[in-house]
C-alpha cells in the first residue's frame, strides 16, 4: 500500500485514510505566550517526530504516532 | 460474474465502555462489528437494549449495503478499494470514496456504506467492474 | 499482411512488424527531427529507450513506432519540421547553434518587454514532440488493486528467472512493457527467454501481465501499472526490479546522423523482421552481445565492410565475410550530410576512413536503473540482471550529441559549465539534458560522467578533465514516472468527484429542480423561478431540503463537561427543550464552524453543523473527548436523519395541520426544540432563524423524507407553498445578515473579526481557543465583515460578489456576498474591510458607477420579531 499510518484500532493503514492533526501538542499552556508557541511553532524535525493522526474512513478515532518524516516510516 | 444487490441493512449502534464492549462482542447474534474501541455496530436483526451502554439504537437508516455474490467478488471489489480483504471476517476503510464496512463470507462480499453515499458507490461499481457484473 | 497510411501513402507491413520496421522497410530513412535544431533523426535503439523513432499515431503524439506492432488502417505521421520532417526549413536553426546555444532563451528578449511573449510564442512552435489531439475524448480507465507477495518488473531472462524462484514465497505478479521476447533476434538468447516464459506459465502462482508499464516505485511500497486499458496499483509485499539495460549511447561527432544504430536495432531489423538496415555497415563490437549481432548482420547478408572489437574478444569474431577487422578500436568520428557516409575509426593515433551507410555500436550497458534508484535503502527492492550492472558509459569528453531527446551537446554542457553551472544536478537543469522522454536512459550516465570528471577533485589529482578510470558517477534524482505518460492515466480514479444525496434526491429530479455541487453534496438550486420560492418564503410558506446538515448526538456522563469545554459560549445553563447558536473554533481561535446547539437531555445533547463541516467538527469533538479524558460518546446522524425546513408566515400553520403535538409558541418557544410527530412521521422539530422568518426544521428518520415532503407540500397548497433551493437561501439568509462560512468568512476568522463577541464567553474558565482570543484581545482587531448597501453597479447586483472596495487609490476591502433585495428595494451585501489608520471607513467605490456604504445588519427582521412569532 501507499505510505502506512498504523491506526491504533485497525493496524496499518494507507495514509490517505486518515486526517492529519499536526504535531502532538499539549491540551492547553500556560499563558498566552506558552499557547502561541504551542500554537504556531511546531518543532518540525528532520527525523522522528510525534503526531496525532484520525482514522476518518475508519473508526474515526485519534492515534497518537511516531512518524520519521525523512523515510516515512511510522509506529 | 458477479451480482449486485443494494439491500437496507438492519444496524443498531451501541456506545458504550471498552468493557461493556469486550462483554458483548464475546456474546454474539447477529453479525457484530466492533469498529471502535467503544463503538460496536450489530448488523442483522438485534434486540437494541444493551445493559450499561451510553446508547443504544436502531440506526438502520443510517446506512445501505451493497451485496456482490459470485465467483468474481473480489475481482469487482479490488476496482473500488485499496483494501486488502481477508478470506472471511470484516474490515473497515476507503471503498470507492466512501466510510464503508465490508462483510466477507463465501462467495459474498457486502459493503456497508453511509446511506448518502449509496448512490455513488453503487454507480462506481456498475461502471468501473461493469465486465464482471452480470447484466 | 496489411496496410497502414504514413503521410498519405500506404505502407504494407507483414504480420509482426513494428511501425518502425515497416517504414524502414518501405525506405524511410528520417524518422523525426531532433527537438530544438531539426537535426535529421533516424532509427537509433530499436528498443523504446531514445526518442528518435516517435511518431504521430492515430492523432496521439509522442508514440514509440519501434515498439509498436503495425495495424491496418493506422494513420501515421512524423512532427516536427515545417513543412515537413523530410523537407524542413526550420533546420536552419541548426546552423544558427552559435548564437542559440544552451540555454539561450533565459538571456535573450528581456528587453524590450514585448519581445520575450512574441519570441516564446515562435520558438514553441518551432519546437515540440507534435501536436495534442483535439477531437479525441479522452476514456475513462478502468482501475483496480493488487496485492502480491512479488512484484517482478521486466520479464526478460532475469526477471522469469526471479519470478520462478519467487514462486516458492507466495503470489508472483511480473509485469513487462511489452510482449516477452519481442524484439529479440533468434538466438541464444531468444531460447532462454522462451524456455523461461514456458517454465512460469505452468506456475499458479505466477501472473504475467504483458504491455504494463511500471511507472514508478512509490513508498509503501506502491507501483501504478499503466497499460492501453486500466491503471493498476500494485500493492507488493516485495519487488525485484528486472528491468535490463540499453546498449549505451556513443559520443562523438555526428552521432546522432541517420544510419548510425545501436545494435539491437540493427540485428532486430535483419533477425526478426528481415529488413537489410544497411548495405555497407561498420560494426562496433564491445561485447558478447555485439558479436552476436554481428553474427545476425552477416547471416542478413549485410556487407560489412570493418569491425572494431576488442582484442579481448578477437576469438570470438564470427566468421564470415568481414572486410577489415580492427582491434581495440573506436570510433573517431562519423560523416554524412543528412545521413551517415563515412566512419573514421581510430587505433591510438592512427585512424582510418571507411564508406558506408549504417554504423553498429554495441559499446557496453547502460542499465535502465531508473525505477531502481527511486527507492530507499530500507526498502524490500532488490535488482537483477542488467540492470543492476555498473553503468559502461563511454568516454564523455569527445564533442557529440548527449541527450538525444532535447539536442544538448558535449559543448553545450561545456559551455553551461564555463557559466558556473558546476554540478550534475544544476547542469541537468541548466540544459535539460536528461529531462526528455527518455528520462536519462540514453545520456544520464554521460551527464554524470562529464560532471564528474570536472571535479575538483580529479581536476586537482590530474590537472585536466579525466574520463577513464574515475569511480562511478551519482546519478542526477530519478523521479517517477519512468516512461511519458498520459493525464488520461495519472488521472484515472484520481479527485473522484462524490455527491453524497439525501433521500429527497429522486424527489428534487422529478421536480425538475436545477441539481449541482455544494459542500460535498448534490442539492436543489432552484426549482423554476428562484425569485418566485423567495416570495413563498417570504409572503406564505416554503419547505427546503436541509437533510444535508451534519448532526450529532453527544452523550454520555461527562458530555455535558465536553459541550463546555469545546464551544466558546456557556453551555451550562441550557435547559432542556432549548437550543443555542454556537461557533467552532480551532486551537488558534480562528472560526471554523458553527452550528446550533441542542439540550436532550441531563446528558445528553443535539448538535447540528453546517453541511461542509460536519465531518471535520466530529473529528474534533472526538479529539477533545480523547485528550482531556472525558467519558462522551458522538453519534453521528448525519446519514441516520433528514431534515426539512418549513420557513414562512404561515409555517405553523401548515405543520399544526399535519400534527396533534402543540407547537404554539409556549409549548415550541424560540429558541428551542420539540420532539414531535408530523404526518406520521416523527420529528425533532427546531425554531430556526436563518432566513427571518417563522420556520421549523424537522429532522426525522431518513427514510420518511419522501413521505413526510409529500405530506408538506400537499398541506402547503393551501397557501400555495412552493419548495425553495440555494438560490433562495442565498438572498433569504443575507436579508438576515447571515454569514456563509468559506464565503463571507475567512480561515483566520475570529469572532470579533465578524461580529460575533457575543458569541463568546471570555468569563468560562476553559475552552478551546480561548488563550489564542486572549492573545488577540491585545491586539487591535485589523478586519471586520460589515453590512453593505450599494447604489449604481451592473444591473445583475450579484455579479459585485468578489469585487473590490476601493478608497482614493487603495483597495481596502472585498464584497463577498451581493443582491438585490425586491423586499427592501434595495441593493444589500456583506463585505470585509480593513482598518485604516485604526479607524473602519465606510463609505466606498467599487466596480466603476458604483459605490458602496456601510448599514447594520440585519437588514430585515432587525428586531427577530418574525422568527420569533
Amino acid at each position: 500500500m501507499s505510505v502506512a499510518i498504523p491506526c491504533g484500532w485497525c493496524g496499518p493503514r494507507p495514509f490517505t485514510e486518515f486526517a492529519f492533526g499536526g504535531e502532538w501538542r499539549e491540551v492547553d499552556a500556560l499563558d498566552a505566550d506558552a499557547d502561541f508557541e504551542r500554537v504556531y511553532l511546531p518543532d518540525n524535525a528532520e527525523g522522528v517526530q510525534r503526531e496525532q493522526w484520525f482514522h476518518a474512513m475508519g473508526c474515526r478515532t485519534w492515534t497518537t504516532v511516531e512518524r520519521d518524516t525523512r523515510t516515512n516510516e511510522a509506529s | 460474474m458477479a451480482e449486485l444487490r443494494i439491500e437496507e441493512p438492519s444496524v443498531v449502534a451501541v456506545l458504550a465502555s471498552s468493557e461493556v464492549c469486550e462483554r458483548l462482542e464475546a456474546s454474539g447474534n447477529g453479525t457484530l462489528l466492533r469498529v471502535a474501541p467503544r463503538e460496536i455496530l450489530i448488523v442483522g436483526g438485534a434486540d437494541p437494549t444493551v445493559e450499561g451502554a451510553t446508547l443504544a439504537e436502531d440506526v438502520s437508516d443510517a446506512w445501505s449495503s451493497l451485496v456482490l455474490e459470485g465467483p468474481d467478488a473480489p475481482d469487482a471489489f479490488a476496482r473500488l478499494s485499496e483494501l486488502e480483504l481477508p478470506a472471511e471476517g470484516w474490515v473497515q476503510g476507503d471503498v470507492a470514496h466512501a466510510a464503508a464496512k465490508v462483510i466477507v463470507e463465501p462467495g459474498r462480499i457486502t459493503i456497508l456504506v453511509p446511506a448518502m453515499l449509496a448512490a455513488h458507490v453503487e454507480e462506481r461499481i456498475r461502471t468501473d467492474a461493469a465486465e464482471v457484473l452480470a447484466r | 499482411m496489411g496496410a497502414f497510411e504514413f503521410e498519405g501513402r500506404s505502407v504494407s507491413f507483414e504480420p509482426g512488424d513494428t511501425l518502425a520496421a515497416a517504414l524502414y522497410r518501405h525506405g524511410v530513412r528520417t524518422f523525426s527531427r531532433s527537438l530544438k535544431y531539426h537535426r535529421r533523426r533516424g532509427l537509433y535503439c530499436g528498443t523504446g529507450d531514445c526518442p528518435n523513432c516517435l511518431m504521430t499515431v492515430d492523432g496521439q503524439p509522442a508514440v514509440r513506432t519501434c515498439t509498436t506492432a503495425s495495424e491496418d488502417g493506422m494513420r501515421v505521421e512524423r512532427s516536427g519540421g515545417w513543412p515537413s520532417a523530410e523537407r524542413d526549413l526550420l533546420r536552419v536553426t541548426d546552423s544558427l547553434h552559435r548564437v542559440m546555444p544552451v540555454g539561450f532563451y533565459y538571456k535573450t528578449f528581456i528587453k524590450p518587454r514585448f519581445a520575450w511573449p512574441l519570441a516564446e510564442r515562435v520558438i514553441r512552435r518551432a519546437t515540440g514532440l507534435g501536436a495534442l489531439p483535439d477531437t479525441t475524448a479522452a476514456t475513462r480507465k478502468v482501475v483496480r488493486h493488487e496485492h502480491v507477495e512479488t512484484l517482478v518488473i521486466g520479464g526478460g531472462i532475469a526477471g522469469l528467472a526471479a519470478a520462478e524462484r519467487a514462486a516458492a514465497d507466495g503470489s508472483v505478479l511480473v509485469c513487462d512493457e511489452g510482449r516477452l521476447g519481442r524484439g529479440i533476434a533468434p538466438g541464444a538468447s531468444l531460447d532462454r527467454v522462451r524456455t523461461l516464459v514456458d517454465a512460469v506459465g505452468g506456475l499458479d502462482a505466477v501472473t504475467v501481465l504483458e504491455e504494463h508499464t511500471a511507472l514508478g516505485i512509490y513508498e509503501g511500497l506502491h507501483v501504478p501499472v499503466a497499460a492501453d486499458r486500466e491503471l493498476v496499483h500494485v500493492h507488493p509485499a516485495r519487488i525485484v526490479v528486472a528491468t535490463g539495460a540499453t546498449e549505451s549511447h556513443g559520443i562523438f561527432p555526428g552521432n546522432d546522423l541517420p544510419g548510425v544504430m545501436l545494435g539491437r536495432a540493427a540485428a532486430g531489423l535483419a533477425g526478426v523482421h528481415a529488413v537489410r538496415p544497411g548495405e555497407r555497415a561498420v560494426v562496433v563490437a564491445h561485447t558478447d552481445e555485439g558479436l552476436e549481432h554481428l553474427r545476425t548482420l552477416l547471416e542478413a547478408g549485410v556487407r560489412v565492410v570493418a569491425a572494431a572489437l576488442p582484442e579481448a574478444l578477437a576469438d570470438r569474431l564470427p566468421g564470415g565475410d568481414i572486410g577489415e577487422v580492427v582491434l581495440d578500436g573506436d570510433v573517431h568520428e562519423a560523416r554524412g550530410g543528412g545521413s551517415l557516409r563515412s566512419v573514421v575509426l581510430r587505433r591510438g593515433d592512427r585512424a582510418k576512413r571507411f564508406d558506408c551507410d549504417l554504423l553498429v555500436l554495441s559499446l557496453g550497458l547502460s542499465p535502465r536503473d531508473g525505477l531502481a534508484r527511486m527507492v530507499l535503502p530500507s526498502e524490500p527492492v532488490t535488482v537483477v540482471g542488467d540492470a543492476a550492472a555498473a553503468a559502461e558509459p563511454g568516454p564523455c569528453d569527445r564533442d557529440g550529441v548527449v541527450c538525444l531527446c532535447e539536442d544538448v551537446s558535449t559543448h553545450d554542457l561545456a559551455q553551461a559549465w564555463e557559466e558556473g553551472f558546476r554540478n550534475a544536478e544544476i547542469l541537468k537543469r541548466y540544459t535539460t539534458t536528461t529531462m526528455g522522454p527518455c528520462q536519462g536512459a540514453m545520456c544520464g550516465a554521460a551527464l554524470s560522467c562529464f560532471a564528474a570528471s570536472r571535479s575538483p577533485q580529479v581536476l586537482e589529482e590530474h590537472g585536466t578533465p579525466r574520463t577513464t578510470a574515475r569511480p562511478p558517477a551519482p546519478r542526477t534524482t530519478a523521479r517517477p514516472p519512468a516512461r511519458p505518460t498520459t493525464l488520461e492515466t495519472l488521472a484515472a480514479g484520481v479527485h473522484e468527484i462524490v455527491d453524497k444525496r439525501t433521500s429527497l434526491h429522486e424527489v428534487h429530479v422529478e421536480a425538475g429542480a436545477r441539481l449541482d455541487r455544494s459542500g460535498g453534496w448534490l442539492r436543489p438550486f432552484a426549482y423554476g423561478d428562484w425569485r418566485e420560492e423567495y416570495r413563498a418564503v417570504r409572503e406564505r410558506v416554503s419547505p427546503m431540503d436541509v437533510g444535508t446538515l451534519g448532526k450529532f448526538t453527544i452523550a454520555g456522563p461527562d458530555a455535558n463537561e465536553l459541550v463546555e469545554r469545546l464551544f466558546p459560549c456557556r453551555t451550562a445553563d441550557l435547559g432542556r427543550g432549548r437550543t443555542r447558536y454556537v461557533l467552532v473554533l480551532d486551537e488558534a481561535g480562528y472560526v471554523m464552524d458553527d452550528g446550533l446547539l441542542a439540550r436532550v437531555g441531563d446528558d445528553e445533547w443535539y448538535l447540528t453543523t453546517t453541511s461542509g463541516g460536519a465531518g471535520r467538527t466530529d473529528a474534533r469533538l472526538r479529539q477533545f473527548a480523547d485528550r482531556l479524558e472525558l467519558d462522551a460518546h458522538v453519534l453521528d446522524r448525519t446519514a441516520q436523519w433528514g431534515a426539512i425546513n418549513v420557513a414562512g408566515p404561515h409555517a405553523r400553520d401548515l405543520i399544526a395541520g399535519l400534527t396533534d403535538d402543540p407547537i404554539d409558541a409556549d409549548a415550541l418557544p424560540y429558541p428551542g426544540f420539540a420532539d414531535v410527530s408530523v404526518a406520521g412521521v416523527p420529528c425533532r422539530a427546531i425554531r430556526t432563524g436563518f432566513v427571518g422568518e417563522l420556520a421549523f426544521e424537522l429532522h426525522h428518520p431518513r427514510r420518511r423524507g419522501p413521505d413526510l415532503w409529500a405530506s408538506i407540500l400537499d398541506a402547503g397548497r393551501a397557501w400555495d407553498a412552493l419548495p425553495h433551493g440555494l438560490d433562495a437561501l442565498e438572498l433569504l439568509r443575507l436579508e438576515k445578515g447571515h454569514v456563509y462560512l468559506g464565503q463571507d468568512t475567512m480561515p483566520d476568522d475570529t469572532p470579533a473579526k465578524l461580529g460575533m463577541s457575543w458569541a463568546v464567553d471570555m468569563s468560562k474558565p476553559w475552552f478551546v481557543g480561548k488563550r489564542a482570543l486572549e492573545r488577540m484581545q491585545a491586539l487591535p482587531v485589523s478586519r471586520r465583515l460589515v453590512g453593505l448597501e450599494f447604489a449604481g453597479g451592473p444591473d445583475r447586483v450579484a455579479e459585485l460578489r468578489g469585487e473590490p472596495l476601493v478608497l482614493g487609490d487603495a483597495v481596502v476591502g472585498r464584497i463577498t456576498s451581493a443582491e438585490r433585495s425586491p423586499t427592501l428595494g434595495a441593493s444589500i451585501g456583506l463585505g470585509w474591510v480593513r482598518a485604516a489608520d485604526g479607524a473602519f471607513p465606510d463609505r466606498f467605490e467599487t466596480v466603476p458607477g458604483a459605490t458602496a456604504s456601510v448599514v447594520p445588519t440585519p437588514f430585515y427582521d432587525a428586531d427577530g420579531g418574525r422568527m420569533r412569532g
